[in-house]
């Protein structure tokens, strides 16, 4: 083991306000774009749960708040692999609970998710067990994610109004967390006896399946072309890339975590640095000794590097420790966290440069090191 | 090699700037020493015994002189070659040990041979022959915190003896140890010079370790008053006087 490692491993307490100090600038950034991450994921729950393999969209859109014309349905299917396509139907409702006692009445709006409660259907998320799919069959059955139902002010049986029509709440599913607005699914038939489903010449996403899942992407690709520029196909996986993309292209998330980025790497260098050059000047006479003897001043730099590389992994390893720590917090309120490979990868070269450069401004007080000064 | 010239200074001054003074601590110091040798340079503090061992080893440039060690003149070098000269022939042996808190024992001897680009089973081998030689076969892997200061003092020494240094420098090596470490740190920097042939230079005030030298020499105010062989080495062929 390295004298750099060795002495990191002996003398961690001197070295922890870095390590700490590493760990919180990434854990900053980390979480705050697990949480938008997340907050997107929720957004396109339904999309990435959906057994569709292909989305149709609008050429110009690279989101699901869109429409196209309803024309584009019977365009699909002049692909022969194409063996369904449905639009995807959300719309914007009133929730209203029907208080008891001491309850306090809810009016909200909520985001209404027409699926077709049929086992294989290409609206129907892939993870709704049976018993919700039956539930689903009753007509004015909705049934909603278990975090929100305190929202709501409902618990499974209970009555409440959507648009001032009366519905049941059957059953609850997890995984469908909402921020804001909660989800709520109910059937197509359902949908229609509560006045929701929209029948004009105008849809939302298409959710197509094909024969042959392997060949989505060749698919896709003909759709496009078939299509002649009036829709867009995309296959799932680009769609949700391309969603988790447009998300950072927000302004407002892309200032905050600019600014969360800028406020982490000020942080994690100062104190870094500082804590670096406090444990460096408590080891001056151990490395004067080896300058004595003849080791030069680039090589003590080297150790100091070294040193500074593993506080930077060991603030990695302290970052993720932290990051179960609050994504579960986070579960426990009902909040998902996303981290897609990239923000892991940049947070990780981040706290490795922070590290690296904090060791370079303290390769100053090496100077310190005069081996005279050993003489007494 | 024993009894032949290793080091010899001529004309080392120094002066430090204490405010707007200027106090000189070296005067016009001529200076030798012997292969095989322990040179003990004693005096009282502040009469320039460390500055001068620190312009004998290359750690601190006299404002004028000379300074031909294994025959090449020091102070002509460039700051790596100093640093190359002192890797590859200088020892040094501090008051303080200066060890590095996180390296066992063999360790600390490794680091250093590391540096001199041997080998690491060889570096180990060398680690722990020097230990043992400083009798601490059994204690290959403390730490500095489980070694008594004697020992860290013989740990310091295998470290310097590691290297199989030509030059091996001391300076207060036992202040800091009771008697009895002391009397075994003076014996080892006493073989150092019979077995290993090295010209060894200690500075001290301790006066029970002039049984042990082969020359001793006084200094005050920055001059040598006095220098005074105990076993005359070969090659003199006149004692040296200030």
């Amino acid at each position: 083991m390295s004298l750099a490692l060795s002495t990191l491993i002996y003398e961690w307490r001197r070295y922890m306000a870095a390590v700490i100090a590493l760990a919180v600038a990434g854990l900053l950034v980390l979480a705050l774009v697990g949480m938008f991450m997340g907050i997107g994921k929720n957004f396109s729950a339904t999309i990435d749960r959906s057994p569709a393999h292909i989305m149709i969209l609008p050429p110009d859109s690279e989101g699901l708040g869109t429409s196209q014309p309803r024309r584009n349905i019977p365009l699909l299917f002049q692909h022969s692999e194409v063996v369904e396509a449905t639009p995807f139907n959300v719309t914007w409702g009133q929730f209203t609970n029907f208080p008891e006692g001491e309850q306090k009445a809810v009016r909200e709006g909520v985001q209404i998710y027409v699926v077709d409660p049929i086992p294989g259907a290409v609206t129907l998320p892939t993870d709704f067990p049976e018993d919700v799919i039956l539930a689903l069959q009753e007509p004015y059955s909705v049934i909603l994610d278990v975090t929100s139902l305190n929202k709501l002010g409902v618990k499974v049986g209970d009555k409440a109004k959507i648009n001032g029509r009366t519905v049941t709440v059957r059953a609850t599913i997890s995984g469908y967390p909402s921020l804001f607005n909660s989800m709520i699914f109910t059937s197509r038939q359902s949908a229609k006896l509560l006045g929701l489903v929209r029948e004009g010449p105008r849809v939302g996403a298409i959710l197509v399946k094909v024969s042959d899942p392997a060949r989505t992407d060749t698919v896709a690709a003909e759709l496009n072309v078939i299509g002649k520029g009036q829709f867009k196909a995309w296959t799932k996986p680009e769609l949700s890339k391309r969603n988790q993309e447009s998300m950072f292209k927000n302004s407002f998330i892309s200032i905050l975590l600019g600014f969360m980025l800028v406020v982490g790497v000020f942080i994690g260098v100062v104190i870094t640095w500082q804590t670096l050059q406090g444990a460096i000047l408590a080891n001056i006479k151990e490395f004067a000794s080896l300058r004595a003897l003849g080791v030069s001043i680039g090589s003590l730099n080297l150790i100091i590097m070294e040193l500074s590389f593993w506080v930077g992994v060991a603030g990695l390893g302290m970052t993720a420790i932290l990051l179960v720590g609050v994504t579960a917090l986070a579960g426990a309120m009902g909040l998902t966290m996303f981290y897609p490979l990239w923000s892991v990868i940049t947070i990780a070269i981040m706290l490795l440069i922070i590290s690296v450069l904090s060791g370079l401004l303290s390769l100053g007080v090496l100077k310190k090191s005069q081996p005279a000064d050993l003489l007494r | 090699m024993n009894g032949k010239l290793a080091i010899d200074a001529k004309g080392l001054s120094k002066a430090y700037k204490i405010g707007k003074q200027k106090q000189s601590v070296l005067k016009d110091v001529d200076f030798n020493a012997y292969h095989g040798q322990v040179t003990m340079v004693m005096g009282p503090s502040g009469s320039g015994k460390s500055t001068l061992i620190a312009a004998l080893s290359g750690l601190m440039k006299p404002d004028e002189g000379e300074v031909i060690a294994l025959g090449e003149s020091l102070w002509k070098k460039k700051k790596s070659k100093i640093d190359r000269f002192r890797l590859d022939h200088c020892g040094f042996i501090f008051q303080g040990f200066n060890l590095f808190p996180a390296l066992n024992a063999t360790q600390q001897v490794e680091q250093v041979l590391k540096y001199c680009k041997v080998k690491k089973s060889e570096a180990k081998k060398r680690a722990v022959a020097a230990l043992t030689e400083v009798g601490l076969e059994k204690r290959l892997k403390q730490t500095p915190s489980a070694l008594s200061g004697g020992e860290k003092q013989r740990v310091a020494i295998a470290r310097a003896l590691s290297k199989n240094p030509q030059l091996l420098f001391a300076d207060e090596p036992t202040s800091a140890l009771d008697s009895v470490s002391g009397q075994v740190v003076i014996k080892l920097l006493h073989r150092a010079a019979k077995e290993h042939g090295a010209a060894v230079i200690v500075v001290t005030h301790d006066p029970r370790l002039e049984a042990y030298a082969d020359r001793v020499i006084h200094m005050e105010d920055g001059k040598i008053l006095s220098d005074h062989f105990v076993n005359q080495p070969q090659d003199v062929v006149e004692t040296p006087v200030s």
